[in-house]
C-alpha cells in the first residue's frame, strides 16, 4: 500500500468516524459529540486532500487520465462545497448529511477504480471527468436538499399537530433555516445535474460517436432532469417554500439514489460499477 | 474570632404579598445604619430585595446573637415591631445559608422555577454591598461562587431551557418557524395585559418591527409607543397582514375576526412566505381552520398552556439534578469555610517565627560588626528568615489537615495557639499541676 492509498484510507476512517460524532450529536442533543464529528470530518478532508496531492505529483498524466482519480477528486470538491454550505448556512445539523455521503461515494469511488474506462482520447477525459463530477456535486446538493426537506416535514408536521419539541425536536434547526438549506441546494444542484447531463453526452458522442443510447440509466437521468427542472422552476420563478418543495427534493434525491444504487450496481449498463 | 454566616428573609411562601410590601425594604438607608449601629455584632452586609422576596446575608461573629438584632432593625426600618415581622421570616445558618443562597441564584426558590431574573438581581445587590465597602472575604467568596453554581446549574441541567410562560413559550415556539427574528415583523390585535406581556418578550427576542391594531385607536397608540411600535386602525387589519410573520391577538372580540377565507389571499400576497399565529383570546379570534393551511401555524391558549404545563413538569425533573449540584458546591465552600478559621492562626504563627528571625537577626549583625559586607547580611537575613518559615511549614500543614475534619480541627488550632501562645495569654503556675509528678530517681 502506497502513502496515497494509506491516506485515502485514513480519509474513509475519519469520515465514519465523523458521520458518528455527527449522528450522536443530533441525537443526545448536545455540542461535543458534533463538534468531534466537525475536527473527525475536517481531518479526512485533509487525509483526503493529501492522497489526491500525492497522486497528481507522483503520475500526473496518469491520474488525469483516470476515472479513479476524478472520482475521488469530485468526491472531495463535493465534499468542499457542503462543507462551504455548512459554514455559511451555520448549519451543523449539514455535518450530518455531508460526513456519511463523503463516506458512501469515497467508498464507491473505490469500487469504481475496478471498472474499465474507455479513457481517453485527450478531450473525452475532461467531458468525463466534467459529467462524473458535476453529477456527484449535486448529487451531494440533491441529498442536502433531501435531508433538509425531510426534517421540515418532520419538524413541520410536529409543529402543526402541536407536539412537544424536545430533544432531537428542540436541536433542530427552524423550518426558515431548513427551507434556506433546501432553497440554496436545489438552486445551485439544478445548473451542476444539467451540465453533468450535457458533458455526459457530449463524453459519449466523442468516445462512442453516439449522443444518446438508450442505456436505462441515460433513460432515469433525463426523467429525473425533468422533475428537477420542474422543481428547479417552481422554486426559482415561482417562489414556491416549504412543504411541496420539500417533497419534490426527497423526490428528487431519492430517484437519483436509486438510480445509481440499483442501476449502477446490479443492471447491466455501460454505466455499470460491478 | 470564628464566624457563621446567616440569612434571614421572608418570600412568597412565606409572606403575603401586603406583608412583603410592608418590609420591603426598598428603602434600605435606616435599616443599613441600624446594622451599622450594631458595631462588632455584624461583620459583613448583603441585602437583596425583590417584588418576591427579602434576603438578609449577614456575617458575624459566632454567639452575637446578630440573627434577633437584625430581625429588630428589619422591623424598626418598616416601622414595625420585631413580633410582627418575627412569624414570617426564616433563618439559615452555616451551611443551610449557603444552601439557600445558592438555591436562590440558580432560580430554585423562585416562584417560576429556574427564572434566571434572580441571578441579575442578586448580582445588583452585591454590586450595592461593595459600593457600599459592607463586604469582606466570606460575602465575596460567598457571592462569586453563588454566580458560578448558578451557571453551573443552567449549563449542566435543563431548567431554563423550557418556556413557562404562555407568552415566552409563543416566543420560544415562533423561533422554531422562523429561527432569527431580527428581520421578523410582528402585529398585536388587542391591546391588553396579554398582549401587553406578549409584546415584551417578542421585543425581546429581537422583532424588526411592532404594529398595534386595537379597536380604540388611542389605546393602541399607548401600547404602540411603548414598544417603538406602529398604531394602524381596525380597520387596516386584513390590508396590513400581508406584511407581518407573526400575529398576537387578544381582544374581546365574541366572534373570529380573522378567517381561513383571508388568509388565502394574503399567503398569495407574501408569495407564501410562513405566517405564525397566536391566538390568546377566548373566545377564540382567529378561525382554528387556518392552521391547515400551508406554512400557517396557529396555536391557541390552550395549545399553549398545554405546552406550559409539559415543561414545569420537566423543570421540576431538572430541578433535583441542579439540587444535586447545589449540594456539592455548598459542601466544598463549607470546606473553604472551616479553612478559613485557620487563616488568623497561620498568619499569627508566620509572623512570631518572623519576629524571632528578625530578633535573633539584628543581634547576629550586631556581632558581625559594621565592616560585614553588604552580600553576607542579606545571606544571612535570608537564612533566618526561610528556617523560621520551614520550621513553621510542618506544624501548618498538620493544622490545614485537620481543619478539613468534621470540628475544623478546632481542638488543634486551640492546642497550638497556646503552645506558640499566640495569644499572649500568661500560663497560670498551677497549669501543670494535673501532671503526675515525675518518678524520682
Amino acid at each position: 500500500m502506497d502513502s496515497a492509498e494509506l491516506a485515502l484510507y485514513a480519509a474513509l476512517a475519519l469520515y465514519l468516524v465523523g458521520s458518528g460524532g455527527h449522528i450522536c450529536g443530533i441525537f443526545t442533543g448536545k455540542h461535543r459529540p458534533n463538534t468531534f464529528g466537525g475536527i473527525a470530518s475536517g481531518a479526512g478532508f485533509a487525509c483526503h486532500t493529501v492522497s489526491l496531492a500525492l497522486r497528481l505529483f507522483a503520475n500526473p498524466s496518469l491520474a488525469l487520465a483516470s476515472g479513479e482519480f476524478y472520482l475521488s477528486l469530485f468526491s472531495w470538491s463535493l465534499l468542499l462545497v457542503l462543507f462551504v454550505l455548512w459554514v455559511r448556512l451555520k448549519l451543523s445539523f449539514l455535518g450530518l448529511i455531508a460526513t456519511p455521503l463523503a463516506f458512501i461515494i469515497l467508498l464507491g469511488s473505490l469500487s469504481v477504480s475496478s471498472a474499465r474506462l474507455p479513457l481517453p482520447p485527450s478531450l473525452a477525459g475532461l467531458f468525463f471527468g466534467l459529467h462524473i463530477g458535476t453529477l456527484f456535486c449535486s448529487l451531494g446538493l440533491m441529498a442536502m436538499a433531501g435531508a433538509a426537506g425531510a426534517a421540515y416535514i418532520k419538524l413541520e408536521r410536529r409543529i402543526k399537530s402541536k407536539e412537544k419539541l424536545n430533544g432531537v425536536w428542540a436541536a433542530l434547526p427552524s423550518l426558515d433555516k431548513l427551507d434556506n438549506a433546501n432553497r440554496l441546494a436545489v438552486t445551485f444542484g439544478f445548473p451542476l445535474y444539467t451540465l453533468g447531463l450535457l458533458s455526459g453526452f457530449i463524453w459519449a458522442g466523442l468516445t462512442w460517436k453516439r449522443y444518446f443510447s438508450w442505456d436505462p440509466k441515460e433513460i432515469t437521468a433525463v426523467f429525473i432532469w425533468l422533475l428537477f427542472a420542474f422543481l428547479f422552476h417552481q422554486r426559482v420563478a415561482l417562489g414556491w417554500r416549504g412543504r411541496k418543495t420539500a417533497w419534490l427534493a426527497i423526490w428528487v434525491f431519492g430517484l437519483s439514489l436509486a438510480s445509481m444504487l440499483g442501476i449502477n450496481f446490479f443492471v447491466k449498463t455501460h454505466h455499470s460499477f460491478a | 474570632m470564628q464566624h457563621d454566616i446567616h440569612i434571614l428573609g421572608l418570600n412568597h411562601r412565606t409572606a403575603d404579598v401586603d406583608v412583603r410590601e410592608c418590609f420591603s425594604l426598598k428603602e434600605q438607608v435606616s435599616f443599613e445604619e441600624c446594622v451599622h449601629n450594631l458595631g462588632k455584632s455584624v461583620d459583613e452586609l448583603l441585602v437583596l430585595s425583590t417584588c418576591n422576596r427579602v434576603e438578609i446575608l449577614v456575617v458575624a461573629p459566632l454567639g452575637s446573637g446578630a440573627g434577633e438584632k437584625v430581625i429588630r432593625c428589619w422591623a424598626e426600618s418598616s416601622g414595625r415591631s420585631p413580633s410582627e415581622l418575627a412569624p414570617h421570616v426564616y433563618h439559615r445558618r452555616g451551611l443551610e445559608a449557603v444552601e439557600h443562597l445558592f438555591q436562590v441564584a440558580a432560580g430554585l426558590d423562585s416562584m417560576v422555577l429556574g427564572e434566571p431574573q434572580i441571578l441579575g438581581q442578586l448580582k445588583q445587590a452585591y454590586k450595592n454591598a461593595v459600593d457600599k465597602g459592607q463586604t469582606k472575604v466570606v460575602v465575596n467568596r460567598l457571592l462569586h461562587k453563588a454566580f458560578s453554581t448558578a451557571k453551573r446549574v443552567r449549563t449542566e441541567t435543563g431548567i431554563g431551557t423550557s418556556a413557562v410562560s404562555i407568552s415566552y413559550a409563543a416566543v420560544e415556539l415562533a423561533k422554531h418557524i422562523f429561527g432569527e427574528m431580527a428581520d421578523k415583523k410582528a402585529m398585536l390585535i388587542g391591546a391588553g395585559e396579554m398582549a401587553e406581556l406578549a409584546a415584551t418578550h417578542l421585543v425581546g427576542a429581537g422583532v424588526k418591527s411592532l404594529s398595534v391594531v386595537n379597536r380604540t385607536y388611542s389605546r393602541a397608540e399607548e401600547l404602540a409607543a411603548r414598544f417603538k411600535g406602529r398604531p394602524l386602525a381596525f380597520a387596516e387589519l386584513i390590508d396590513r397582514l400581508p406584511e407581518v410573520d407573526i400575529v398576537i391577538s387578544s381582544t374581546g372580540s365574541p366572534e373570529p375576526i380573522i378567517r381561513a377565507r383571508d388568509i388565502k389571499d394574503v399567503l398569495k400576497k407574501r408569495k407564501y412566505k410562513p405566517m405564525f399565529f397566536i391566538d390568546i383570546a377566548v373566545p377564540r379570534d382567529i378561525d382554528p381552520d387556518i392552521n391547515s393551511l400551508d406554512n400557517v401555524y396557529l396555536y391557541d391558549i390552550d395549545d399553549l398552556k398545554d405546552v406550559v404545563e409539559e415543561n414545569k413538569a420537566q423543570r421540576a425533573t431538572e430541578a433535583e439534578k441542579a439540587r444535586e449540584i447545589i449540594r456539592s458546591e455548598s459542601e466544598k465552600f463549607g470546606l473553604w469555610l472551616k479553612s478559613l478559621d485557620l487563616q488568623p492562626t497561620i498568619v499569627d504563627l508566620l509572623g512570631q517565627g518572623e519576629a524571632l528571625a528578625r530578633k535573633e537577626l539584628r543581634r547576629t549583625l550586631k556581632r558581625l560588626g559594621p565592616d560585614c559586607p553588604q552580600e553576607v547580611q542579606a545571606a544571612v537575613e535570608k537564612l533566618a528568615l526561610s528556617l523560621a518559615h520551614k520550621l513553621y511549614h510542618q506544624p501548618l500543614q498538620f493544622l490545614k489537615r485537620r481543619s478539613q475534619e468534621e470540628d475544623g480541627g478546632e481542638r488543634f488550632l486551640d492546642l497550638a495557639r497556646r503552645m506558640f501562645d499566640l495569644d499572649g495569654e500568661v500560663v497560670p503556675p498551677e497549669a501543670h499541676l494535673d501532671r503526675k509528678p515525675a518518678a524520682k530517681e
